[in-house]
């Protein structure tokens, strides 16, 4: 029955791909200019080139056609060339998305460490003035506007205080050659004599965009771990508990927390593709260079083959985690793989 | 069992009362929904209180603080940005830009999502599962992404702008409005209504459309916070309103540039866009906790 769900699960992630490319293919055509140009990013293709081309791409064949060949080129990985560089799209991809996928984790397990007990205490004590106050900061916190708490936070921690940089994953003093892309793993890998200088500082540099970025999930998480906690403590298992003389930290953590987390799991994956988004924008106030700001710098230059690479992988990503952790959902929740049997 | 009381029977009211009855105890909810009557009301009259106009341009007077400061001067409420234009003005004109379009997309939005969301809330089989797919698709892009593409091909400006949040919003209330159905047709009550002879249209009339409109404020306000939040976002990125227009998100951004000279150029317009925000929220959460305390009585 677990084998039926996941060939689902797969049926309609093979189904989600099929349609993302059919987009990101019809963006070809949607986007003004010349489709050539638009798939291939050579701007002004010669003579020689423009039927190699042509031919390559079946522009002068019906739209099945075409597709196909670009689903062969997105599969070779040929994504085109960048309008603006004249680089691979997806070298200039795989050179940024690192570090974007550095901040959303570094964001994510704030929120996790920070949203989770902070949820369980609003819940516990919902009437106590604890309880009341998480509940409103976490209110508070969801309805920032991310691009001027942003901007808020440099002003008190960078332009008052002096404490933070504002700019950038390190400072230009250290050259940290790059082989993981992601920057801490780099720092402690490169061997350099400054290691450790560097590894202050590039902290010194995640502390703002992290926190910024963290915002939103962290609010979130509270909300969710306080409705879930309280709908729990409702069950009649929780009285159950109590009634066999458990204390009060044993029914939380082993009947509690244990139910009230798999709905909170869930909803986090309908929330990644909001904390992509919110990534992008924190990039582009923190220059961090990441692929929001290679996307926004792209949507900004016209570079419309890199506009279409950075839709495919991000849209890419965030199916990914939504089911993965669907079928993370299921395997842990009994309740939900009984529903697949009934 | 029931409580004898003396006065006035809660559950004699009608369903609107109840919910009311309810809303009124939470004192944060019902601060939001002055603040939100608030908004709206500038948003609709703003321009009749507007000192200036929001455009003109005083050369004499670039870049100053609000009036309490010392440098301040009385005429500028809020002081100026770095063309002479006054930040009052342009706060208040820019709540109709941010806020009462907000509104007007996620009306849009609502309006469009219902019709296709009972289209697939009533429609079964291989239909119906076509468009979940769909759906799932286009619920896992982010709104502001798609939003982004959108303006990409349609080129910048307002007009795009409301388009894309509009087509960004939509699958959420799709799905809302599928699920809240679906969850009706479960009921015994439309059963028994079919079995009376009921077809499909009066099904959707006369009990399922009473059942939901509670679930469709909710998603509404759920969809008005994001449309502002975007909206703003978008004006912040230079994708969206253009200058001069006095769109808060905008505003913002233009007076980046100026953040050691006049942080309170980046303040005003940012706070605005988070009360209007919170106010959203509040009503949004203040009508669930109503609706669940009213189910459960």
């Amino acid at each position: 029955m677990i084998w039926h769900y996941l060939i689902r699960r797969l049926f309609l992630l093979s189904f989600v791909f099929f349609a993302l490319t059919c987009f990101a293919f019809s963006l070809g055509h949607l986007f003004p200019g010349d489709p050539l140009v638009n798939f291939s990013g050579i701007s002004q293709p010669d003579d020689e080139l423009l039927p190699v081309l042509v031919q390559q791409y079946r522009l002068e064949q019906g739209y099945l056609q075409q597709y196909l060949a670009f689903l062969q080129r997105i599969l070779q990985g040929d994504w085109g060339l960048s309008l603006a560089s004249q680089q691979p799209v997806l070298h200039e991809i795989i050179r940024v998305f690192p570090a974007t996928l550095e901040l959303v984790s570094y964001a994510l397990f704030i929120s996790f460490v920070l949203g989770v007990p902070l949820g369980l205490i609003a819940a516990i004590k919902a009437n106590h003035w604890t309880g009341r106050a998480i509940s409103s900061i976490a209110l508070l916190g969801y309805s920032l506007p991310i691009f001027w708490w942003a901007l808020l936070m440099i002003m008190l921690f960078s332009i008052g205080l002096g404490w933070l940089p504002t700019s950038g994953r390190i400072s230009v003093l250290y050259e940290i050659p790059v082989t993981t892309g992601f920057m801490l793993p780099d720092i402690l890998m490169s061997g350099q004599t400054y290691w450790q200088a560097a590894l202050q500082d590039a902290i010194r540099h995640l502390w703002l965009p992290a926190f910024v970025l963290a915002t939103y999930p962290t609010t979130v998480m509270i909300r969710f771990t306080r409705d879930a906690m309280l709908s729990v403590w409702q069950q009649s298992y929780i009285k159950t508990a109590r009634a066999k003389g458990l204390s009060r930290s044993q029914v939380l953590y082993r009947h509690g927390l244990r139910n009230a987390i798999l709905p909170v799991l869930r909803q986090l994956g309908l929330q990644f593709s909001t904390l992509v988004t919110l990534a992008m924008i924190t990039e582009l106030i923190f220059s961090w260079p990441g692929i929001g700001l290679w996307l926004l710098d792209s949507i900004n230059q016209r570079n419309y083959p890199a506009i279409q690479g950075g839709l495919l992988v991000i849209s890419s990503l965030v199916i990914l985690v939504n089911i993965l952790l669907d079928i993370l959902y299921t395997l842990l929740n009994p309740l939900a793989r009984k529903q697949l049997h009934g | 069992m029931a409580k004898f009381q003396w006065l006035q029977q809660k559950d004699e009211l009608g369903p609107l009362s109840q919910l009311w009855h309810s809303f009124r105890q939470q004192h944060a909810a019902v601060l939001g929904l002055i603040l939100f009557g608030f908004f709206a009301l500038i948003a609709v009259f703003g321009p009749l209180i507007t000192p200036y106009d929001p455009y003109l341009q005083n050369p004499n007077a670039v870049l100053l603080p609000p009036s309490w400061d010392d440098a301040g001067d009385v005429r500028y409420l809020l002081g100026t940005d770095d063309l002479g234009r006054d930040q009052f003005s342009r706060l208040v004109k820019g709540a109709s830009y941010t806020f009462g379009i907000a509104f007007i997309t996620a009306l849009g939005a609502l309006l469009l999502g219902f019709m296709l969301g009972v289209l697939a809330g009533m429609s079964k089989g291989f239909r119906a599962s076509a468009f979940n797919h769909v759906l799932d698709l286009a619920l896992t892009i982010p709104s502001l992404l798609l939003a982004i593409i959108i303006v990409a091909i349609l080129g910048p400006g307002l007009v795009n702008t409301i388009w894309a949040i509009m087509l960004a919003l939509l699958p959420q209330f799709v799905h809302g409005i599928r699920n809240s159905i679906l969850q009706q047709l479960e009921q015994d009550y439309v059963i028994a209504y079919r079995l009376d002879g009921a077809n499909n249209w009066q099904i959707l009339r006369y009990v399922i459309l009473p059942n939901t409109w509670e679930q469709l404020t909710v998603l509404f306000s759920m969809a008005l916070s994001t449309a502002i939040l975007d909206i703003a976002a978008l004006g912040f990125l230079g994708l969206g309103a253009q200058s001069p227009a006095a769109e808060w998100g905008l505003m913002v951004a233009e007076a980046l540039d100026l953040i050691y000279l006049s942080p309170w150029s980046i303040a005003l317009p940012g706070l605005l866009i988070f009360v209007a925000v919170l106010s959203v929220n509040l009503v949004s959460d203040g009508l669930r906790t109503a609706m669940r305390k009213r189910q459960e009585s």
